[in-house]
């Protein structure tokens, strides 16, 4: 992950005045900032041949698109977006233009305002060049003695130069609240001003609280919403800020726009829903998964979604989830004439966990026509009992 | 953003102690993984000398990002495969007795994609395997960890024994080195045997 830990490092690395704008077509002032660039355009590279971008022209246009709408047609010209296959919620900013967007934000994203305040948020670290006061910060507070306190596989690797090594220095600072509050102030602004309803922004916030309550709920543990570190340790999701932006955007009153573009973030996204689904079941984090199908489900249960539900339950794996994941499998199948095939697999193996030979054996030999070649074919028909009297 | 995590054979290593290893010799029968499995190696390894989890034992060739073989020796019901790292903020998926062949390989895959962060992981082809003398199954698998892009493949041999697991993985980058030590893998994995208990007395 070392690109990516470098994205957020240089995030924070900028050499010209605060007060600086950056216009269409920005190129770095100073001998501090060209230097940082280079470092940048370095790392900008290595990520464009990741296995990790997803490099979907249909996801990447609207995605430019929504990001465009909110900055500007001009401004949005000096950022290039990177969507990586990584199931967490983050986005980051380069000072060189480069942004990155994981793919578990859109999951928890739930329209197009949404991902807007996102973008915008990120972007007004940009603009604002945040990175230049915290890089002098840190330059100030960092002599060579700091190198020793900082892990050693974040030394090697690759990175090369001081320029590089500050600023992994300056990720492991982070941004101060001063910054997240001016960048969250310019993302209400931006989505305003960009069509949006300004109150998506604080609902992000919002939704991460309460997934993290859920995560922690399933696990028999405390919420940690109000604590810095965590999943969100980047953006902590505290009420104080959730508070503020909420109010800042109710300040802009009933003439503010109401856009939220619900129905065009789905559109965009359906083909990869699956995908990003199947990737948050697999991090074992059962209360935060069940919620954001639960949101996803908000127009009804698909049979797509349906069939994650299944696999969620099936993966957790005690008698009664798996009585549970059998339910759904079902309901899939019956609310959705298309639900994948797999639902018959998963609902063969649940009923085989569960001790029902005969309904496994069924299910399972139904699967099997349906995908003769499948990887686990020979390991299925041992299990159900295929082939055997 | 999200701590940045290693690749997860730098994690078993640092799990382990980023210690010394200690050589194996060939064609000699060896306890692995602090439980009853016994292995015999046909050719000499090189034994990790701490280990990843209470029960996860780990061998190399050539050093464990070329090539690595870990044992997982007897892993009880409510157990992880090897240990937590963030136990607080991402635990690992825990085994389970009544696990199907095909749990059990989301059950890996699943501890890999928390461990590492990765989201290119596959399961590939699973079939029917003896093991230790007994029913098992062997899949197949590949990943890539994020800010490596080194491209692996896998091969998992085990069974459920006595309500435990026991398994024996191999992985190495795709290119070159995981076929070149898949049958040295393969004839650890066919020398498997258990230690019977010894009968009350």
């Amino acid at each position: 992950m070392k690109p990516l830990c470098l994205l957020c490092a240089a995030t924070l690395l900028l050499g010209v005045p605060a007060s600086a704008q950056m216009g269409p077509g920005y190129t770095p002032k100073d001998k501090d900032e060209r230097g940082i660039w280079m470092v940048m355009e370095e790392e900008e590279r290595r990520l464009k041949a990741s296995n990790f971008v997803m490099r979907d022209a249909a996801l990447n246009a609207y995605v430019n698109d929504v990001f465009c709408r909110t900055v500007g047609s001009d401004e949005c010209r000096n950022v290039r977006i990177y969507i990586v296959r990584t199931p967490y919620f983050n986005a980051s900013m380069a000072p060189n233009g480069m942004m990155t967007v994981w793919s578990g934000l859109f999951l928890r994203t739930r329209n197009e305002a949404q991902l807007a305040a996102v973008l915008g948020h990120e972007y007004t670290h940009f603009q604002k060049q945040h990175s230049l006061r915290l890089f002098r910060d840190v330059k100030k507070k960092t002599n060579a003695f700091s190198f020793l306190s900082i892990p050693l596989d974040i030394l090697t690797g690759g990175i090369g130069g001081s320029l590089a090594q500050l600023a992994v220095v300056a990720s492991i600072y982070g941004f101060s609240r001063d910054m997240e509050r001016e960048a969250d102030i310019g993302s209400v602004s931006l989505l305003a001003k960009g069509g949006y309803d300004p109150k998506s922004a604080s609902r992000v916030w919002e939704q991460l609280r309460a997934e993290m309550d859920a995560t922690a709920s399933a696990r028999g543990k405390k919420s940690r919403k109000d604590r810095n570190g965590g999943l969100f340790s980047t953006h902590p999701p505290t009420l104080e800020r959730m508070t503020e932006l909420k109010t800042r955007a109710e300040a802009l009153g009933t003439n503010a726009p109401m856009m939220v573009n619900r129905e065009a973030y789905r559109r965009a996204l359906a083909p990869f829903w699956a995908g990003f689904i199947d990737d948050q079941i697999k991090l074992n984090d059962f209360g935060a998964t069940e919620l954001l199908l639960t949101n996803l489900a908000a127009q009804g249960w698909s049979g797509e979604l349906l069939y994650a539900r299944g696999e969620l339950y099936r993966a957790r794996g005690k008698t009664e989830d798996l009585k549970s994941a059998v339910d759904f499998y079902i309901q899939a199948a019956a609310v959705d004439k298309d639900a994948p095939a797999e639902v018959m697999r998963g609902l063969g193996l649940a009923w085989l966990r569960l001790g029902e030979k005969a309904n496994g054996k069924r299910m399972i030999e139904s699967y099997l026509n349906t995908r003769p070649a499948a990887d686990d074919r020979a390991m299925l028909e041992i299990l159900a009992g295929i082939g055997s009297k | 953003m999200i701590r940045k995590r290693a690749a997860l054979f730098v994690v078993l290593f640092v799990l382990s102690g980023c210690g010394d290893y200690v050589l194996v010799p060939a064609q000699k029968p060896v306890s692995v993984a602090r439980s009853a499995l016994f292995v015999t190696p046909s050719q000499p390894w090189n034994r990790a000398s701490a280990f990843a989890g209470k029960n996860a034992e780990s061998w190399t060739l050539d050093g464990q990002s070329l090539n690595d073989l870990t044992f997982y020796g007897g892993i009880a019901d409510g157990k992880t495969l090897f240990r937590d790292f963030d136990k607080r903020d991402r635990p690992l998926p825990r085994f389970s007795a009544t696990m199907l062949a095909p749990d059990i390989a989301q059950l890996f895959e699943s501890s890999y994609r928390v461990a590492t962060g990765t989201s290119l992981f596959n399961i590939g082809r699973m079939e029917p395997a003896a093991f230790a003398g007994r029913a098992g199954f062997r899949f197949a698998y590949s990943f890539t960890l994020q800010g490596e892009e080194v491209q692996r493949s896998g091969e998992a041999t085990g069974s459920v024994i006595d309500a435990k697991l026991y398994m024996v993985t191999f992985e190495a980058p795709t290119i070159h080195y995981f076929g070149s030590g898949l049958t040295a893998y393969r004839a650890v994995v066919g020398s498997a045997s258990l230690a019977e208990a010894k009968p009350p007395k």
